[in-house]
């Protein structure tokens, strides 16, 4: 079942003069992933950075789905959004668990293994 | 050895978020005009250390001091916000010169440390000449498999056969299709990458989206960016052009986004 807004969906090509407001998918796989990393004064814990593009990337993926089916069962509907949103639920709950972040608040950053970022190193 | 571990929370005054790298010499703050910074009452201000320049603009260390930040990072709304802001600077800064993008959230308390930190990176020079001139555009393709089976509807054994016999030969037309389809993802993706790389400066492929992760409904098969001349664009756009016309029969999608400033040819060893 071939849909019309799957066609929508699409940007047009974008162009170098004049270009279309960036998807926000594209824009965090290269502001949070790439460039180059440089040792701030101020250390930030990576890893809530991980999680949290997780995060936003499930909801761009969920509200765009609704969008393009013309619903919004995962809003309205706990028992149609179950399939998806609860495989999705528990793959974030898995990460949070592996993370040590599975009781909200009593968290603790210095059990999360920060990221390589000083390139000072010996 | 960096101090930058045991530097002791601090919540008040005005530290500097620096975005990116720039050539001094060309590099001027009129193009940054009305464009806001991670923190929107700033302006964006250029740092100069010899040949290279910092992107830089000020902001409060109650948001994003040691500590404070972490608390922020919870919030996506807050870092949508604020990442959206960092590409807005880089765009800004991609208009006027070549730049290194930076990954988010190098902060410092004083212009002297984003100095220190521009002197101890001595391959941003070099890193920003190999760039001049050139943007980064991203290409994805994705296939759609209902177009797909219908563009190779016809091919291989015909389920006329009554009965079951219909029903074996459906279900080893399904296996087939599948086949096909993981065997033409493959050998798209090769064609199509191979073809926009012979058009581009550099290439990198990047890792494929997890359906879950992806705002499409087609199995995305190709993922990759590529450093292109500002000049030589109109011909990549070509050749992007006859490959979306060459595959859509397929059911091939493609995707081309950008310009990006190169986050993608930009290496962690800098």
């Amino acid at each position: 079942m071939s849909t019309p807004a799957r066609t929508a969906n699409r940007l047009p090509p974008a162009t170098l003069s004049g270009r279309e407001p960036a998807q926000l998918a594209d824009v965090l796989e290269r502001v949070l992933d790439k460039g180059i990393v440089v040792a701030g004064d101020i250390q930030i814990n990576l890893l809530d950075i991980e999680l949290l593009t997780i995060k936003i990337r499930l909801l761009i993926a969920s509200a765009d789905k609704a969008r393009e089916m013309g619903i919004d069962w995962w809003e309205n509907d706990p028992f149609l959004g179950r399939g998806r949103r609860g495989r999705l639920e528990s793959r974030i709950q898995r990460l949070e668990e592996a993370a040590g972040l599975g009781n909200g608040d009593d968290r603790r950053p210095d059990e999360a293994e920060p990221r390589d970022r000083d390139q000072q190193g010996p | 050895m960096s101090t930058a571990a045991r530097t002791p929370p601090v919540r008040e005054g005005t530290g500097w978020y620096v975005y990116g790298a720039v050539p001094a010499g060309e590099a001027s703050v009129e193009a940054f005009a009305g464009v806001r910074g991670v923190d929107p009452s700033a302006g964006v201000s250029l740092i100069v250390e010899g040949p290279v320049a910092a992107v830089a603009s000020p902001v409060p260390l109650a948001e994003f001091g040691a500590g404070a930040i972490d608390e922020r990072l919870r919030s996506p709304e807050w870092l949508e916000d604020k990442v959206r802001a960092h590409e807005a600077v880089l765009e800004a800064a991609l208009r006027g010169s070549a730049v290194v993008p930076f990954r988010f959230g190098a902060i410092y308390h004083g212009e002297s440390h984003i100095r220190q930190m521009l002197r101890d990176h001595e391959l941003l020079a070099p890193t920003l000449e190999r760039l001049r001139g050139a943007v980064e555009l991203g290409v994805k393709g994705f296939l759609d498999s209902a177009r797909f089976r219908a563009s190779r509807e016809g091919e291989g054994p015909q389920a006329s056969a009554p009965g079951g016999r219909a029903y074996l030969l459906r279900k080893q037309r399904e296996r087939a299709l599948t086949e096909d389809g993981r065997a033409f993802q493959v050998a798209c993706a090769r064609e199509s990458h191979e073809a926009l790389t012979a058009v581009a400066r550099e290439a990198r492929l990047l890792p494929l989206r997890q359906p879950e992760l992806s705002a499409y409904e087609g199995e995305m098969f190709l993922n990759a960016a590529y450093l292109v001349d500002t000049t030589g664009d109109a011909q990549f756009r070509e050749r992007f052009a006859a490959l979306e016309s060459e595959h859509w029969r397929d059911g091939v999608d493609y995707e081309l986004t950008g310009p990006w400033p190169p986050y993608n040819f930009v290496e962690d060893d800098e």
